[in-house]
């Protein structure tokens, strides 16, 4: 017992070195928070002024200043068109994403649940994965002509191998134990499935929609260029009808940044959102 | 509570190529009532297959086990695992109502109050990723007790706990288990443990024959510190001294 005591009772660290060393932990990573912020200013200022290099070469009319698509970009928001054509844009993607999870979703949950339906899909799948995205516009405008279907049909194929692929790798990482437990205390197939099963895949699911979104958007303007009745890329078409570049370009710094927001904003919080049993979500700031 | 006949059952895996393994060799026993039996032998010897055979996890190869409710009917059954095998998605009050057959609020209060017995009634809304590896097992312990199940099995349930929290846990568990009452099946490698925690041990020995099945009557509830349990789990070990010249059986060809 007296021994013990006596360890309880040892004198406390010093203090005064601690201290020092924090402070200058929180100077280092100060300084290294603003050299960060600096470095991304003059990103932006090397954009800018490469920009305006290139409008002086090549000439206004044919690369406008970034201030003239600035005012075109302001136009473009205060007519309303905006807000129009970029809900028709993102309706179209999601509706893709719909289709792609839709069919994605059971191909893949075939494959990761059973290896004969691997061994079927495995490779038109892949295939599928592999085809460059300009052929998936075309043959989406091949068959649905001027329409809003196209741009649809162009974001599911983009995406639906991506999905079936995810959620296969998730089926296939569930876990065992979990099975087992829930089979020892009866639990039915269909209570498996949405309780151990669906949970699973979530994450991978979203880690496919995550990456396909970034080629999914683009994959949708593109089409709606050529086929589309409204939408940001039919919007690009009719400005570079006009040959109204600073347009063209005002339009597609505004998706640009639109798709962003979304992509940063609302699908990380959705995902954090839904995974937030994961300790490490918990509380994350984004 | 339940009636547990295991007579004759055995057990052989297959493993490829015209290879087989013998885990559990014509086991016969009994038990019934409020009994906490537990089943010890050395690793390997075929306790967890035991268990998952019983639990209907896994099939067996010949033999006859027959699971009755003392009151008649279809055996309710709990198990405990060796780790906890919680839903990380669901909260700690999601995983109790998971195995729960209903869904009303007579149920959800009972799972509450397992899980105030284990001492979690303020983490109910908590993920398992937010627990300790302790309390989780007690999530489990809780989970199972809460579907009331008449027979109740664990599986080693604190071996991967440390000295002090599994002290804790069995004597927690000895409480709830002489509240509620259930015929356990409790297997653990550890004789000290399973002396504390018995009526009744059966002993495993490697090639899953019974080498004995000794009956343990001591007053409860028992404490580890207790003189005459640290005496009997002395007795109880020298008995199995033979035990430990034992190899684990080579699969038979
Ligand atoms: N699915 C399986 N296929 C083939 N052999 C298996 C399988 N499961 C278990 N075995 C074998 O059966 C024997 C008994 O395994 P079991 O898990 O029942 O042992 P145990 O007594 O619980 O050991 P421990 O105390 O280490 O948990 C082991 O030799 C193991 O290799
Ligand atoms: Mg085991």
């Amino acid at each position: 017992m007296t021994d013990q005591m006596v360890v309880g009772a040892a004198p406390a660290a010093p203090t005064g070195p601690a201290d020092d060393r924090e402070a200058d932990a929180r100077r280092t990573a100060r300084f290294r928070r603003w050299r960060r912020n600096a470095l991304l200013a003059l990103g932006w200022v090397a954009i800018y002024l490469v920009w305006e290099f290139g409008s002086w070469w090549f000439g206004s009319r044919l690369l406008p200043r970034p201030h003239e698509v600035f005012a075109s970009a302001v136009e473009i928001v205060e007519s309303g068109n905006f807000v129009t054509d970029f809900s028709a844009s993102v309706l179209k993607t999601f509706a893709g994403f719909g289709v792609a999870a839709a069919v994605g979703a059971p191909i893949g949950y075939l494959m990761g649940r059973y290896n004969y339906w691997r061994a079927f899909f495995h490779d038109g799948v892949t295939i599928a994965g592999t085809i460059p995205a300009i052929v998936y516009a075309v043959m989406s405008l091949i068959v649905f002509g001027l329409s809003n279907f196209g741009p649809i049909l162009a974001v599911a194929l983009v995406s639906a191998p991506y999905v079936a692929l995810n959620v296969a790798e998730g089926i296939r990482g569930v876990d065992r134990q979990l099975i087992t437990m829930s089979e020892a205390f009866g639990r039915t197939p269909a209570q498996i499935r949405r309780q151990v099963l669906i949970p699973t895949i979530v994450p991978f699911v979203f880690a496919a929609i995550r990456m396909c979104f970034a080629v999914a958007w683009k994959v949708e303007a593109l089409t709606e260029v050529f086929g589309g009745r409204n939408g940001v890329g039919f919007q690009i078409r009719t400005e570079y009808q006009l040959y109204d570049i600073s347009a063209v370009l005002a339009w597609t710094v505004l998706f640009i940044a639109f798709m962003l927001v979304i992509e940063r904003l609302v699908l990380a919080k959705a995902e954090a959102r839904l995974l937030s049993w994961r300790p490490e979500e918990r509380g994350a700031a984004l | 509570m339940a009636v547990l006949t295991v007579q004759n059952l055995s057990k052989t895996f297959n493993l490829g190529t015209a290879r087989e393994s013998r885990v559990l060799d014509d086991i016969s026993f009994e038990v019934k009532g409020q009994t906490f039996v537990s089943i010890v032998g050395p690793s390997g010897c075929g306790k967890s297959t035991l268990l998952n055979i019983i639990s209907g996890v896994e099939e067996h190869t010949s033999g006859d086990i027959s699971l009755t409710s003392d009151a008649g009917g279809p055996a309710r059954m709990g198990y405990v695992f060796q780790d906890p095998r919680l839903l990380p998605w669901r909260s700690v009050m999601q995983n109790m109502m998971y195995v729960q057959d209903d869904q009303s609020p007579a149920t959800v209060s009972r799972a509450k109050e397992y899980l105030d017995m284990v001492g979690l009634a303020k983490n109910a809304d908590f993920f398992p990723g937010q627990l300790s590896g302790g309390m989780q097992q007690r999530v489990g312990i809780a989970r199972a007790f809460a579907v009331e199940p008449d027979l109740l099995l664990m599986d080693e349930p604190f071996s991967h706990l440390d000295a002090i929290t599994a002290r804790g846990l069995r004597e927690q568990l000895q409480d709830i288990w002489a509240q509620s009452k259930k015929t356990v099946v409790f297997v653990t490698h550890d004789v000290v443990e399973a002396v504390e925690l018995s009526d009744r041990i059966i002993v495993l020995q490697p090639g899953g024959l019974i080498y004995e099945d000794i009956t343990i009557d001591l007053p409860r509830p028992r404490r580890q510190t207790d003189k005459n349990v640290a005496t009997l789990q002395a007795e109880v070990l020298a008995r199995l001294e033979k035990l430990k010249a034992m190899s684990v059986a080579e699969p038979v060809a």
